[in-house]
């Protein structure tokens, strides 16, 4: 096990580095974790807005209205007086103006007429307003159009317009589960760590006069080559036994007797080969540590982002989102979101099937890994 | 010990071996002598075969060298141009992995080691990791590492480059020694001193061809240069060059700057025959210079041009 040793020699080395990736990694997890909080659907509240309202009418319906509005926003009274509106409005005191006319039910319910409105110019909440606004009228005049009385119409409508329910698939409550951050940030930790690690062991290996006399050497070429991988495979598994155990510890509560944890590890693993088999073609084809470094970077930041680590899938753009599936953490991001975001049962089919590409991908690099190699020999 | 025949090996449209001939008996210190680029290193690769060849064969005791003769490999020890060792491990481990690629058993390994290290004069620095070592220590562990096996064949490309004079002679003395020790050793260099001085047979390489091959005799006797005499400060007319080139054994009179050369073959007394010849015209000169013909004389009147150009 000679081959074997002199890796291990070059990856004790990196034992710095391996411990700074960790550090980062960790703390980038916990600082995420901090900030999403306790944040489930109890956490949510739309944004509010203060509305001063003009009533004119002093009805059913618009004391409906008003009671709606004020569900969310802070809505106050307000005499019809213009200056004194305006100057309001420019000082922000308010951002938004309803003016119910007289008569409201019969003219802007029954025969649809346009509320009157006053907003501030270009700003967004007035759009996130009127939305509110005419979703309610819709649903009054849906009432109004039914045969209800005013009354009626009233009640029912500030009923249907509050009443929404969120579906709870994954039986979380919205929450957003601390351990899906842990999961989520592992890319960057496997393609950094393995990627400056494995890719130093490689490269120094193959560097100038060593691979030589590695080469004239009496130890087989294959069995140079089983001890390279067997040392690159123990750096691999004693990281992936370090994020275990620190999950283990970290969320052992969360996720103790969650049927997903088999999928969770599964998963990590196909990551980890591919991280592997990634880290095996930089390093070689580096040419020394500091284009390895760079290379490690572009490629451990670069399908990071890409691949949904760092920015949720969710928001990426539909462009992105297809040029991302060519790169295997889109596919442990994928595996990841869904583990976490429905009851195993819907998914089970679809993360297995990510992960499967996952273990294509990391068989793709190693087959680039070994053409870049044997076309190197045949110089 | 070693064949190789017609070896060929092209990079591209580069010709770096160009039917390439060599025989290399056992126990020969065999030197592998020529300019930057003459093909010196491409054929010790190629004889290791790290490199594939287009032409040719090599045999290396008796069997056909290819990657998987490992046979072979076990008894070969290869001391390459650059020091080839890691810098995470010391002196000691550096050896003791090295040697550990061809002896398995770790107390015979142990010994193997001592005596390594021993035979570089590395004693004191066995603790001491490569890179606080100076350029002439990291040289000697470096061939350390290639012969702490004991292998029957050495093969050493330039070994003393960019190494300071005392470790340089420390160097050529211990390949003299382990060649003593039964090792047939190949050494590359364009150091002509250095080849002339430890090796026993040679071989001239240019543009990839064995231009000559013979010891180093042989090498100074199959050109015409037997002695060059250069005389400094000296006024000499184009008659005195003319009286000079009849000389006995005179072949080539050349005069610039005041500094006369003249090329005699190999006959005695060149010396004091030019100098009676400039007394008895009262012609004075500075210091005068006798020197024997270097390989670099068999180099430039073979190809025309400097070993070193």
């Amino acid at each position: 096990m000679t081959v074997y040793k002199g890796y291990m020699y070059v990856a004790k080395k990196n034992a710095g580095m391996f411990l700074l990736y960790l550090l980062i990694f960790f703390g980038i997890t916990l600082l995420f974790q901090m900030m999403n909080g306790d944040k489930g659907v109890s956490g949510y509240q739309a944004e509010s807005l203060k509305i001063a309202v003009i009533d004119e009418d002093g009805g059913a319906m618009a004391q409906s209205l008003k009671s709606y509005l004020g569900e969310v926003h802070e809505v106050m009274e307000m005499e019809d007086d213009a200056a004194m509106m305006q100057e309001k409005m420019y000082y922000r005191d308010i951002e938004y103006v309803v003016r119910i006319p007289k008569d409201f039910y019969q003219a802007c319910i029954v025969n649809g007429k346009k509320l009157s409105v006053t907003q501030v110019p270009g700003s967004y909440t007035a759009f996130y307003a009127e939305q509110q606004l005419n979703s309610y009228l819709n649903n009054a005049r849906v009432y109004a159009a039914a045969g209800f009385t005013e009354e009626e119409a009233a009640k029912s409508a500030r009923a249907a317009a509050v009443n929404v329910e969120l579906l709870d698939i994954a039986g979380n409550a919205g929450k957003i589960s601390d351990s899906l951050f842990y999961f989520r940030y592992l890319p960057y930790l496997f393609l950094g760590v393995l990627g400056y690690v494995v890719g130093s062991m490689v490269s120094a290996m193959r560097c100038g006069d060593l691979k030589m006399r590695m080469q004239a050497s009496a130890v087989p070429r294959r069995r140079q080559s089983i001890e390279g991988l067997l040392a690159c495979g123990t750096v691999a598994l004693v990281l992936w036994g370090i994020v275990a155990a620190a999950a283990v510890l970290f969320y052992g509560k969360e996720l103790s007797g969650n049927p997903g944890n088999p999928y969770y590890i599964l998963n990590s693993l196909a990551l980890l080969c591919v991280a592997v088999s990634v880290s095996f073609l930089v390093g070689s084809v580096s040419k020394g540590i500091n284009s390895l470094n760079g290379m490690v970077n572009v490629v451990s930041l670069g399908m990071c982002f890409l691949g949904g680590a760092f920015v949720p899938l969710d928001v990426m753009s539909a462009g992105v989102k297809k040029a991302a599936q060519f790169l295997p953490v889109y596919w442990f991001e994928q595996a990841n979101d869904l583990l976490g975001g429905y009851g195993l049962d819907m998914v089970k089919g679809k993360v297995l099937q990510a992960v499967g590409i996952q273990f294509i991908f990391a068989v793709a690099f190693v087959c680039i890994t070994l053409a870049v190699v044997k076309r190197r020999r045949t110089v | 010990m070693i064949q190789i025949e017609n070896l060929v090996k092209r990079y591209d449209n580069l010709v770096a071996l160009n039917h390439l001939n060599l025989q290399i008996e056992e126990g020969e210190i065999f030197g592998l002598l020529g300019p930057n680029g003459s093909g010196k290193t491409t054929a010790i690769n190629c004889m290791l075969a790290l490199l594939k060849y287009d032409k040719g064969s090599i045999r290396i005791f008796g069997e056909e060298m290819s990657p998987d003769n490992y046979k072979a490999k076990q008894q070969i020890g290869i001391v390459l141009q650059n020091v080839a060792v890691f810098e995470e491990l010391t002196v000691y481990e550096n050896i003791d992995y090295f040697c550990g690629l061809y002896i398995q058993n770790k107390e015979k390994r142990k010994k193997l080691v001592e005596e390594a290290i021993h035979f570089v004069g590395l004693e004191e620095y066995r603790k001491v990791r490569p890179k606080k070592l100076s350029g002439g220590l990291l040289r000697r562990l470096n061939i350390a590492c290639g012969i702490a096996h004991k292998p029957r064949l050495i093969i050493m490309d330039e070994p003393t480059v960019a190494v300071d004079p005392q470790s340089r002679n420390r160097i050529l003395e211990g390949i003299k020694e382990l060649n003593q020790q039964g090792a047939t050793i190949i050494y590359t260099s364009h150091y002509m001193e250095e080849v002339e001085q430890i090796c026993t047979r040679i071989a001239i390489l240019d543009h990839g061809r064995v231009i000559a091959v013979g010891t180093k005799e042989e090498l100074k006797s199959m050109i015409k240069t037997g002695e060059t005499v250069t005389v400094e400060a000296v006024a000499l007319k184009q008659e005195h060059l003319q009286g000079l080139k009849n000389l006995p054994s005179v072949f080539e009179v050349q005069y610039e700057e005041q500094v006369l050369t003249v090329r005699c073959t190999g006959a005695k007394h060149n010396l004091i025959r030019i100098l009676n010849y400039l007394q008895e015209r009262e012609i004075a000169f500075g210091r005068v210079y006798s020197e024997l013909p270097t390989l670099n004389d068999v180099f430039l009147e073979i190809t025309g041009k400097q070993l070193r150009d």
